[in-house]
């Protein structure tokens, strides 16, 4: 099957890891799968075509308005992929009814400029099957495709027992690695939970190690969210400094596995709307390949649910600090939550897996 | 005719106020008027519809930027109204060869950029209205849009008192050229024999932070110091409900125009509620150009040279003016009122 995914990508943010896995993977299972416009150089592995009669299904890969093309380039896919050869998966929860959590939302018309109504009837326009990365769509007219995925092959180290996971990663069991907790994403929709998170891990900064945050906007709040009175982009830039907590530019997407590799730890968040609505993002998985343990900060239903009852003791809970004194004082039991749930993830979540998914909802 | 109107929603600018006045006259007429969206409070007077299919026509107000038309917003619109029924309002000139007046104003920053305009004009509809009676593209057609309102002037017992001896109501996109090499130097030499003086609208308190980024710096230059020391107070931009208001705050009130619109002779919306405010206006065009819009005693209210003498004249003897703001009244109401305007909007979407 032939199929052309529309979608802006980005080398630092969004979908790029999952869609370039996608390319990959049907390449490997004998379809074809491209980009919908010019060639871009940004990510060169992506081939993209604008021959839209060539492709079975168009797959609108869905974050912000400017994931669709525009005009005339809009017009040649509209006219040349029919409606119902159109999918959409609708990764942030957009085809919904306004929701608010804390100060997230999924429609922000003074960032985009679209109200509610019209991201509903918008996508309505484009298909009619319309897909969200949860295992529980709200509304009854979308369905749960996870989307993103784990891709086994990539994971750093393929140790087969925790003593020697804990043995071949200088640090996490004697304090060799150059930091203690990375984490690599945009400051969007995260300051609440990375706030906590660092308000509990300060007692422990001397054992350890260095933090880091790598991504847009983590050295102060940005001038246009002060402009438009979003709050989603708060920061708090004096905790970091007494943490000193080292801030880097966005990592691009092919560099995230191994610069995570050199922390101990690395959480994983979602935004507060993506944990109301259960939706998963490439994150979700990545941070399994790297050679750090991830801290699951997510619903304890959704850490069942996704990563299966092995991954339990990844989830801090309440008392972030106990569980990662534990987690320092006695890595091999940790290593051990992590290569089981690299296994349950490789049997329940693999890239190969997840396209065969999706070649049955579009063969439906 | 049912008429739905697509363009960006900006309370403070743009095409809005002649939205309203189409649905106003189109309720006279029994034409049925709308804008596309759903309700909106900052915009409470305005009919509002999301049924595209449900209209004859659908007219696009397309200005200086394309991006409000999103691959989201636009798929809704044209699946349900096929290309034939579509027609796009040309308001800033941009379905043009690139032109550049005198190596400043410009509809497009290059050959790139044009392209992608005509290719999305030729796209969206059948027809392109360009406001303006000598279109230069072939099969553009000319469709003056703007007009008058007799309804929304505002006369001498109901206006607010007079604040400033001088308004001019405008953003500053494309006018420091005019404004600081004709307006001020002439203000400056009488400034003293003036009250005051104030610009009401967007970008005259400093360049916007994003400008350079688009390389629109030229667009927005202004010099603050310059206005402070002639004394010009600037206010915010209001929104399209008051302008007319703001308008009457003044003895006189200042039209100018970009240059690259004024080249084309393209109408605006300032050229008429210029006159329903209760105030003189003048209008810095060439005196032909005044009267091909006002008629003859658009003459008389033309800016042209000897701004200063005129200023202080107009100021001196009001009455004499008046005389002329009121025949350049009787003329709009029979050539430019709205009624007009929408039958010849529905004839030219017809046709």
């Amino acid at each position: 099957m032939k199929l052309l995914i529309v979608s802006k990508l980005d080398r630092y943010a969004r979908a790029v890891t999952t869609i370039s896995k996608y390319v990959q993977v049907g390449k490997a299972l004998g379809h074809e799968v491209a980009v919908f416009g010019e060639q871009l150089s940004n990510v060169p592995s992506v081939p993209y075509s604008l021959d839209v009669s060539k492709f079975d299904f168009a797959i609108f890969v869905v974050y912000e308005t400017s994931d669709f093309p525009d005009l005339p380039y809009l017009a040649r896919l509209l006219d040349g992929m029919p409606k119902e050869r159109r999918v959409i998966i609708d990764c942030c929860g957009r085809y919904n009814e306004t929701i608010r959590i804390e100060h997230d939302f999924n429609h922000l018309e003074k960032m985009d400029g679209h109200q509610g109504w019209e991201w509903i009837e918008g996508l309505q326009a484009v298909s009619d099957r319309i897909l969200q990365p949860t295992l529980s769509p709200l509304r009854t007219d979308v369905r749960p495709f996870l989307f993103h995925a784990y891709d086994p092959g990539v994971a750093a180290h393929r140790d087969s027992t925790p003593h020697q996971a804990t043995q071949t990663r200088p640090g996490n069991g004697d304090g060799g690695k150059p930091y203690g907790l990375i984490y690599v994403g945009n400051n969007w929709q995260r300051w609440t939970q990375m706030r906590r998170l660092l308000e509990a891990i300060e007692p422990l900064k001397n054992d350890l190690g260095p933090i880091c945050l790598a991504g847009w906007d983590w050295d102060k709040r940005p001038d246009w969210a002060i402009q438009l009175g979003v709050r989603g982009a708060d920061v708090d830039p004096a905790l970091l400094d007494r943490l000193g907590v080292e801030r880097r530019n966005a990592i691009p997407f092919d560099e995230v596995i191994e610069f995570v590799g050199q922390a101990r730890f690395t959480p994983i968040f979602h935004r507060p709307l993506f944990n109301h609505l259960g939706l998963v993002t490439n994150r979700t998985f990545e941070m399994f390949c790297s050679d750090a343990i991830p801290l699951l900060m997510l619903p304890q239903d959704m850490v069942e649910a996704i990563y299966g009852a092995d991954a339990r003791p990844l989830t801090p809970g309440d008392d972030v600090a106990a569980c990662l004194e534990d987690m320092l004082r006695r890595p091999d039991t940790y290593w051990e939550a992590v290569l089981k749930t690299r296994g349950h993830l490789s049997v329940h979540h693999s890239y190969e897996k997840r396209f065969k998914e999706l070649l049955a909802i579009l063969e439906r | 005719m049912k008429i739905l109107f697509v363009m960006e929603k900006r309370v403070n600018a743009g095409s809005i106020q002649a939205v309203a006045n189409y649905m106003r006259a189109g309720d006279e007429f029994g034409h049925s008027i709308a804008l596309y969206g759903r309700q909106d409070p900052n915009f409470p007077r305005l009919r509002f519809s999301t049924e595209a299919s449900a209209f004859d026509y659908v007219v696009f107000i397309i200005e200086s930027r394309l991006q409000w038309m999103s691959g989201l917003r636009l798929p809704r619109i044209l699946s349900r109204v096929p290309r034939g029924r579509r027609a796009i309002l040309d308001a800033d000139g941009m379905y043009n060869p690139t032109i550049a007046v005198e190596g400043y104003d410009r509809n497009h920053a290059n050959e790139r950029e044009r392209l992608v305009w005509l290719t999305t004009f030729d796209y969206l509809a059948d027809k392109i209205l360009q406001p303006t009676p000598v279109p230069c593209q072939p099969g553009v057609i000319a469709l003056a849009f703007y007009g008058y309102d007799p309804a929304s002037q505002i006369r001498a017992d109901a206006a607010p008192p007079k604040r400033f001896d001088i308004v001019h109501v405008g953003h500053n996109w494309w006018r420091w050229r005019e404004v600081s090499n004709s307006l001020l130097p002439a203000i400056e030499r009488i400034r003293d024999r003036l009250d005051g003086i104030c610009f009401v609208g967007a970008w005259w308190d400093g360049v916007p932070p994003w400008a350079r980024a688009l390389d629109l710096e030229a667009a927005f230059c202004v010099e603050v110091e310059r206005f402070r020391r002639v004394r010009i107070e600037v206010r915010p931009p209001v929104p399209y409900s008051q302008v007319i208001p703001t308008m009457s705050e003044g003895r006189v009130n200042l039209m100018t125009q970009r240059p690259l619109l004024r080249q084309l002779r393209f109408l605006t919306s300032k050229y008429f509620e210029i006159f329903c405010a209760n105030t003189i206006p003048l209008v810095m065009l060439d005196p032909d150009h005044a009267e091909s819009v006002y008629g003859p005693a658009g003459r008389e209210l033309a800016l042209h040279d000897g701004i200063g003498d005129k200023l202080l004249d107009v100021l001196s003897r009001p009455h004499k003016y008046r005389e002329s703001v009121e025949q350049v009244r009787r003329h709009l109401v029979q050539h430019h009122s709205y009624q007009r305007r929408l039958q010849e909007l529905v004839a030219a979407l017809a046709a």
